[in-house]
């Protein structure tokens, strides 16, 4: 069994086995008539489904719409959050004002937000954009805040040492020590955004996206539609995850220790 | 209570704690409402808008007495830990599955890791077309968001052990029911309950998801009503009702958390 269990093809084998096994139960269940039998969609209709969301385009308009609100929420929220971070662990004052205010703002479910956006800015694209925004913002906020309040007692000394000003302090020491830790706020913050874009395309259904999309199939019972809807996000959340890593890792070779 | 506070809650709590007094973490939120209140008596903003922290206290407190805040918050809550028990069970024996054996991992871990890369959120519409809008969808939809994270935890719990406890064990020729409950359970506890924590945060943002898009009654359900009848205070009165469950969620996640790895540093 272990023998088996180390060749790579037998493990590429094995893991097949539960998704074959699922479809084929799938399929089954489509074809057999059983009381949701309406829901299952059958396989050969999924494949049509998606030829057809291929050939009329709509499927790459909703991807590209969903990732484009993804990375705007990003650089907005990504952008405010390093900025009031790094802001708030350098001035204390700050932190004392803001810090209250934003620990109860981050204590509400962020979709729960959504009514009062709503209300406030109406239920279209703009809502989504600031509730993406807003998942951005915070992960960015909280690891850019870490990332410059605990930089190395010793770094500061050697500025200190060489008399440097608060610039050059901030740009030649804060920063660079600080960088993994805002890339990592980064990272999770296009997680966030990521998800965030899904959630409201779901509960708002403005604009076009992938969530959209799925919303406006689930009225029309139509799962094939939902099904590829899914797996387009699955597939363009992984690719978008696994760039930025790669993107992270770049930007931080120069660390002894790859984080 | 600053953002320090929030990201390494281990470390800085303590420090907080002994130079603070519980006094003094008021002050913030109590400056924050008298603050909120006096931007709404200075006509800033019309009463469409913001309405001042006084009348979201008087209706929250008309929706208690009505006992339609007891309800929202009991359907809520009946939700949550029914989907979260199903999620969690499930979660602790798949992961504990897939790290104890190899061959459940290799047979199962990549169907996991390939559904695991959609948003939970995402499955809503499916699960509508299945199990329609009613409680079933709602408690399926959080088992859903508990399963993933505790499962993981317990995954990597239970990997993370080192071999060479295994191998003491063997020499002793220690017996299953002991090497489950003297090495096994004590050395993953740390890890399954942060998972667990995270799970139910994750569950809470979820199901409050779940009851804006369709409910008949619940805290998400109240805000959407509320955002639908133009009802403002309504509104700020379900988000701080849930800002307020959330909190709780979480502190009390953390409590047991720390009381049950407390061995760890004593």
């Amino acid at each position: 069994m272990t023998a088996l269990l180390s060749r790579p093809a037998a493990r590429i084998l094995i893991g097949l086995i539960a998704p074959a096994l699922f479809l084929s139960w799938w399929q089954w269940q489509a074809s057999a008539g059983g009381a949701h039998a309406f829901a299952f969609a059958p396989l050969q209709s999924i494949g049509a489904a998606f030829v057809q969301l291929i050939e009329d385009g709509s499927l790459v308009t909703d991807m590209v719409a969903t990732l484009s609100r993804s990375l705007a929420g990003l650089a907005i929220g990504g952008t405010l959050g390093i900025a009031l971070g790094v802001a708030m662990a350098i001035w204390h004052p700050l932190d004392r004002v803001l810090g209250p205010l934003l620990n109860a703002i981050r204590q509400v479910p962020l979709i729960g937000w959504l009514p009062l956006l709503g209300l406030w800015f109406g239920t279209g694209q703009g809502t989504e954009l600031i509730v993406v925004s807003l998942s951005a913002f915070f992960p960015a906020l909280l690891n850019s805040y870490e990332g410059v309040a605990h930089v190395e007692r010793r770094y500061l000394d050697i500025g200190l040492l060489y008399g440097f000003t608060a610039a050059q302090r901030f740009r030649l020491i804060l920063l660079p020590a600080a960088m993994p830790l805002i890339l990592t706020g980064l990272t999770q913050a296009l997680a966030f955004a990521w998800i965030a874009s899904i959630a409201t395309e779901i509960l708002l259904s403005a604009g076009s996206g992938l969530g959209v999309t799925m919303q406006l199939a689930q009225t029309q019972q139509r799962l094939d539609i939902i099904l590829v809807a899914i797996i387009a996000t699955a597939m363009l959340g992984f690719t978008i995850n696994h760039l930025f890593q790669r993107l992270r890792r770049h930007l931080l070779r120069w660390q002894p220790s790859a984080l | 209570m600053t953002a320090a506070a929030l990201a390494s809650p281990a470390v800085d709590r303590s420090r907080s704690r002994s130079s603070r007094s519980p006094l003094a973490a008021l002050v913030a939120p109590l400056v924050l409402v008298a603050l909120w209140q006096l931007t709404c008596l200075s006509g800033l903003f019309p009463p469409q808008v913001l309405v001042p922290p006084s009348e979201v206290g008087e209706t929250l407190w008309s929706l208690a007495l009505s006992g339609e805040l007891e309800r929202h918050v009991g359907e809520s809550m009946f939700r949550l830990s029914l989907g979260y028990v199903i999620g969690a069970v499930a979660g602790l024996v798949f992961g504990a599955t897939i790290a104890l054996s190899r061959l459940a991992e290799a047979a199962l871990s990549p169907f996991f890791l390939a559904i695991w890369q959609v948003p939970v959120i995402a499955f809503v519409p499916v699960l509508v077309i299945f199990l329609g809008i009613d409680e079933p969808f709602k408690i399926a939809i959080v088992a859903l968001a508990t399963f993933f994270p505790v499962a993981l935890a317990t995954f990597d719990g239970i990997r993370s052990v080192p071999k060479a406890w295994f191998d003491v064990a063997r020499v002793y020729r220690t017996r299953l029911p002991d090497l489950i409950g003297r090495i096994l359970i004590p050395a993953t506890i740390p890890a399954v309950l942060t998972g667990m924590r995270v799970a139910l945060t994750r569950a809470w943002v979820v199901l409050v998801a779940a009851e804006l898009l369709a409910a008949d009654s619940g805290i998400g359900q109240m805000m959407e009503m509320g955002r639908q009848m133009f009802r403002i205070d309504v509104v700020l009165a379900g988000v701080v009702v849930s800002g307020l469950i959330g909190f709780a969620l979480d502190r009390g996640a953390k409590a047991i958390e720390h009381r049950a790895i407390r061995w760890k540093y004593a």
